[in-house]
């Protein structure tokens, strides 16, 4: 047998070999060689997979109704009990909030309140409006309004996706509402995130969590996967695990935040310390339980503030920087999320947050991006799929009123290659629209809003967005969120002018009131003169006539 | 160790599988292809000593290949081949009978350079017709070239040109002409291959490997694998293109570094490709002529030219070329023919300014070239008639000209290019090299090891070839495992970084 012999055999062979040893390779699992991360190589994955990957999986979560209300119906029971229990059993009540008030601290009222005239956008702006599809007598996103111009204190939610990650939009709604109305503070920012983000409004650094991700929930222990909050991230960890925030001072509204509100949950008994401008501690002991838990901070403005957990292990899901009055704004942005992640939210988690944070006054909505597809005009499924999301907010979230906001405009590459409007953002935009109407929620057009300001083109070229044609930037974020505080500002003008115009009537029924008062006064004093005259002329009288006696 | 879920659908899903997807055709670098070669080779050892069903059997696997590669297209492919093949068989027929058959290829001709007019020259005119009267004015869509007509036109052509010379006698068989036009290896990216010499493969009664050619498959395929889907793709995905879209700013290192990258680029793309269909090829038993011969050591264009897509410049020297007449006609008419070719080659990469000024800059470089050896006493066409000291300024002046010529040939119009060549000039701070290459790093390793290879001598390459002959079995098999796995994880990681690129080979558009 010549080693020139010519044999098929061989080659087949070979390519048998191969084969098997490339499927082979898939039973390396995935490791990290030199800093390099491997991947697993399944040359079969899209016949097979392997289970330990699947931690990397993102899920699509699902609503399921029946659960939702029954977990409602769970907590509203046991929030009913302590408070009438409490007294009559011995029972030991659990701390759900902690408190640390500096000495130096004072209590400054922040809230402003601006006049109908300094809220009134000019009389030239394209205004988009918020379309208020609520049928009940007050609406509730009037009672919104109304809480803003009444100078109480407003909480809001925003929610959403990578369009508003890193702050970008909020961070300029957040600082126009707080100049117009008043408040401090950058709102809620997260312990740890599982991967590198940044922010504009806040420096974070955080180190020894355990961080995780609800889009991808089975990177996280078991135990833990029902513990999210629609902050979307969660970090879990033992003594040494520390986070450090610094609010920046992009906007003067942002810094000078007064209270500090650490959202934890401790089930085991652990001991947490808060530190105030790296110099100022306190140590707490957190009692275990499975509620979640806050610890509030009262100072005088601080430059930053950290969290370390001493003993035990903690869920930190992040602080709320912000002041007791005026408006708090906070970003729950969730990458690739397109709004089904509150259906893998603990609708408990989500309640307590809702009542230490005393009650969310509005939740947005802002999704869509992950979902629209240049060649699809039918969403239908998605519409249904909102409105099961609005009905998650609105049953985890019970005080506040819901606003959608439509998807934003973006460009997708034609064949040429060069960047077109996607075309089909409006018929998703109209979906969006449909949904906020038959949940009666209100719903602001943001596609519209955009092509007003020239579309996703024209923010590309005002260097407004990134070159992807799809993530607006910080000078982007702002533009819409100018758009969007339009119709806000026109309606809580038209209230405040409301107020206004009460006011004056009411002062000039005051004034009225008191002109009258002061008429009758004068009125009783004339005739007091008058009979003092007499009296004084018929005393005179007497006495001439004593005298005369 | 954790062992595999199967899914439940699985016979489902393989019917999927079988069917054409335009999101991903089928290359020689998939898995696919893998698990197809081996239900191929199989029936093949069964067939391979009848020589007629043999044909059949090969013809009817390249068919639903090239299905799985172009889908509908397959009509296209039918179509030129029965063309032609009629063709030659009227070619041999007026032969016979004394007449020249010139007129058979005419049409010929005429027919497979319309096909190519129609899908490279439609969009360009498109374009031209909506600039000036508007956009929309023509509404035909995009045309899109099905993948490797290029290659089976010409090799179509030279089928019928190759008869009108009498060099070669028509096939018998429809389905050997099928064989011939489609063979899978090359019938994506080539190479051509010389009809002569495959027919009598084709016709062979003993095709099949001996063991070297195993040994050396077993190279050619991991070698090819690692530079075109790992090298290429890196460099590609990483470096070239954000480079040339604008996204890695307008500094004059990012443009030259691009273009270092692309010359790098296609040569891993393409020579990649070209070696694991010479690799496949061969472990059928076929020969395929080599396509690249390390072309950044030529000396001269000339040279070049002679190692940079071999079986192209041999097909454009032999049909194009010779066709208008050669260095037959005089010194200026040679000049001429040389600029007139390289134009059309150009021009056959797209019809557009900036393929025309490639093939012009690659035209007029041949033409002054061979004016240089008709002057200047002791000039030598190729470097290894040289000493080195003439021979090192030769390979940089050449790969610089080559390197221009990418320049032009990647650009997307010749704004980009002025663009680019301002960025160098104007913009051109030395002290960004370093952070630069710090964050590109995986770039520039792979671009590193790409010109480290290169530039690595013929008998290294050799020596190496000689070894993976030597060691055996289990050392091939390791091999091909181990380039298919660093692939693999390649496209993992870029997958992870989320900037996948791309599965074609670049000159899958041409």
């Amino acid at each position: 047998m010549g080693s020139n012999r010519k044999s098929l055999f061989r080659g087949w062979l070979t390519a048998v070999c191969v084969a098997a040893g490339v499927c082979a390779t898939a039973l390396i699992p995935p490791a990290e060689v030199f800093g390099v991360k491997l991947h697993r190589t399944n040359i079969l994955s899209c016949l097979s997979h392997f289970e330990s990957d699947e931690r990397d999986n993102v899920v699509e979560y699902e609503a399921d109704m029946e659960r939702l209300e029954e977990q409602i119906a769970m907590i509203e029971s046991t929030q009913a009990v302590p408070a009438a229990a409490a007294d009559s059993v011995a029972a030991d009540p659990v701390t759900i909030s902690y408190e640390w008030r500096t000495d130096d601290f004072s209590p400054v009222r922040s809230a402003r309140r601006p006049s109908s005239e300094e809220l009134r956008p000019s009389a030239d702006a394209a205004i988009v409006p918020i379309e208020d599809f609520d049928t009940l007598p007050q609406s509730r996103f009037d009672r919104f309004v109304e809480r803003l111009v009444a100078g109480e204190p407003v909480r809001i939610a925003f929610m959403g996706d990578s369009f508003v990650e890193g702050d970008i939009l909020t961070v300029d709604l957040r600082h126009e509402l707080q100049t117009l109305f008043g408040g401090r503070g950058v709102g809620f920012v997260a312990c740890d995130i599982p991967f590198a983000t940044s922010r504009k409004s806040i420096k974070r650094r955080s180190t020894g969590w355990s961080s995780y991700s609800i889009m991808k929930p089975k990177a996280a222990p078991e135990s833990l996967r029902d513990k999210f909050f629609v902050s979307g991230y969660m970090a879990e960890g033992g003594a040494g695990a520390s986070t450090r925030w610094e609010p920046t001072e992009p906007y003067p509204t942002l810094a000078g935040a007064t209270t500090a509100r650490v959202l934890l949950l401790s089930r085991d008994d652990s001991r947490v310390e808060l530190t105030l401008n790296d110099t100022l501690s306190r140590t707490f002991d957190i009692s275990g339980d499975e509620a979640l838990r806050q610890i509030v901070v009262e100072s005088a403005p601080y430059r930053s503030i950290a969290v370390k957990v001493l003993e035990g292990r903690v869920i930190c899901y992040g602080v709320t920087l912000g002041s007791d009055d005026g408006v708090g704004v906070d970003n729950f942005s969730v990458r690739s999320n397109n709004g089904h992640a509150i259906f893998g939210a603990s609708p408990v988690i989500n309640r307590q947050a809702d009542a230490l944070s005393g009650g969310y006054d509005l939740v947005v909505l802002q999704y869509g991006l992950n979902i629209m597809q240049a060649s699809q005009r039918n969403y239908s499924k998605y519409r249904d799929q909102l409105r099961d999301m609005i009905s998650y907010a609105e049953r985890c979230f019970p005080s506040a009123a819901i606003l959608v906001m439509g998807v934003s405009d973006r460009c997708v590459k034609n064949d040429d290659g060069i960047y077109v409007p996607i075309g089909s953002a409006d018929a998703l935009s109209a979906y969006q629209r449909a949904a906020a109407d038959s949940c009666h929620v209100a719903f602001w057009n943001t596609y519209e809003a955009m092509r007003s300001m020239g579309g996703m083109k024209g923010f590309v070229a005002n260097k407004w967005a990134a070159g992807d044609y799809t993530h607006i930037n910080y000078g982007g974020g702002r533009a819409v969120a100018r758009a969007l505080m339009l119709p806000l500002r026109e309606m809580a003008a038209d209230k405040m002018a409301v107020r206004e115009r009460a006011e004056q009537a009411e002062r000039r029924r005051q004034m009225q009131i008191e002109e009258e008062r002061r008429q009758r006064e004068e009125q009783m004093q004339q005739r007091l003169s008058v009979i003092r005259n007499m009296v004084d002329s018929l005393a005179g009288d007497t006495l001439t006539f004593h005298k005369e006696e | 160790m954790e062992l595999p879920v199967f899914a439940d659908n699985i016979a489902e899903r393989i019917e999927t599988m079988l069917l054409f997807d335009e999101a991903s055709p089928m290359t020689l670098a998939s898995g696919f292809f893998l698990a197809a070669f081996i239900v191929f080779l199989t029936g093949y050892a069964l067939v391979r000593r009848a020589v007629a069903l043999r044909t059949i059997y090969v013809a009817a696997f390249s068919l639903y290949f090239y299905y799985k590669l172009s889908g509908i297209y397959i009509l296209l492919l039918l179509f030129v081949a029965f063309n032609d093949f009629a063709i030659g068989r009227c070619v041999a027929r007026d032969r016979s009978r004394g007449r020249s058959g010139r007129r058979w290829v005419a049409w010929s001709v005429a027919v497979n350079v319309g096909i190519l007019a129609y899908f490279k020259a439609t969009g360009f005119f498109v374009d031209l017709l909506e600039g000036f009267y508007g956009e929309g004015t023509l509404d035909i869509g995009k045309v899109v070239a099905p993948a490797g007509v290029s290659f089976f036109v010409f090799q179509s052509i030279s089928y019928v040109v190759d008869i009108y010379r009498g060099r070669i006698r028509p096939l018998g068989h429809f389905t050997e002409y099928l064989f011939l036009l489609s063979f899978f290896p090359k019938m994506f990216l080539g190479p051509l291959v010389r009809n002569d010499d495959f027919i009598a493969q084709m016709q062979s009664r003993d095709t099949a490997p001996s063991r070297e050619d195993v040994g050396r498959a077993a190279r050619l395929i991991a070698g090819g694998l690692v530079k075109y889907a790992v090298l290429a793709k890196c460099i590609g995905v990483l470096l070239v293109r954000p480079a040339f879209a604008g996204e890695m700013g307008d500094g004059g290192i990012v443009a030259l570094m691009a273009v270092y990258g692309f010359t790098m680029q296609i040569y891993c793309d393409f020579s990649g490709y070209s070696d694991l269909a010479v690799g496949v090829a061969l472990l059928m038993g076929f020969r395929l002529p080599q396509n690249f011969d390390a072309p950044y050591h030529s000396a001269t264009i000339t040279e070049f030219w002679r190692r940079w897509h071999i079986s192209l410049s041999t097909w454009l020297k032999d049909y194009l070329y010779i066709s208008l007449g050669g260095n037959r006609r005089g010194r200026l008419r040679t000049y001429w023919n040389l600029i007139v070719t390289m134009f059309l080659g150009g021009l056959w990469h797209g019809v557009g300014l900036t393929f025309i000024a490639w093939g012009l800059l690659h035209g007029v470089a041949l033409a002054l070239h061979k004016v240089w050896l008709a002057v200047v006493p002791g000039a030598k066409p190729v470097g290894r008639e040289m000493p080195w000291w003439r021979r090192l300024p030769g390979v940089l002046l050449t790969f610089h000209i080559v390197a221009f010529g990418w320049l032009l040939f990647n650009a997307s119009d010749m704004q980009q290019v002025a663009v680019m060549l301002g960025n160098m000039t104007r913009n051109f701070d030395a002290s960004q090299i370093v952070p630069f290459v710090e964050s590109n790093w995986v770039a520039f390793v792979m671009m590193g090891i790409g010109y480290a290879m290169h530039a690595l001598p013929a008998s290294f390459d050799r020596g190496v070839e000689r070894a993976v002959v030597r060691g055996g079995f289990v050392v091939q098999v390791v091999l091909i495992v181990a380039a298919i796995w660093c692939t693999m994880q390649c496209s993992a990681m870029l997958e992870a970084a989320d900037v996948a690129g791309a599965g074609l080979p670049i000159y899958a558009n041409f």
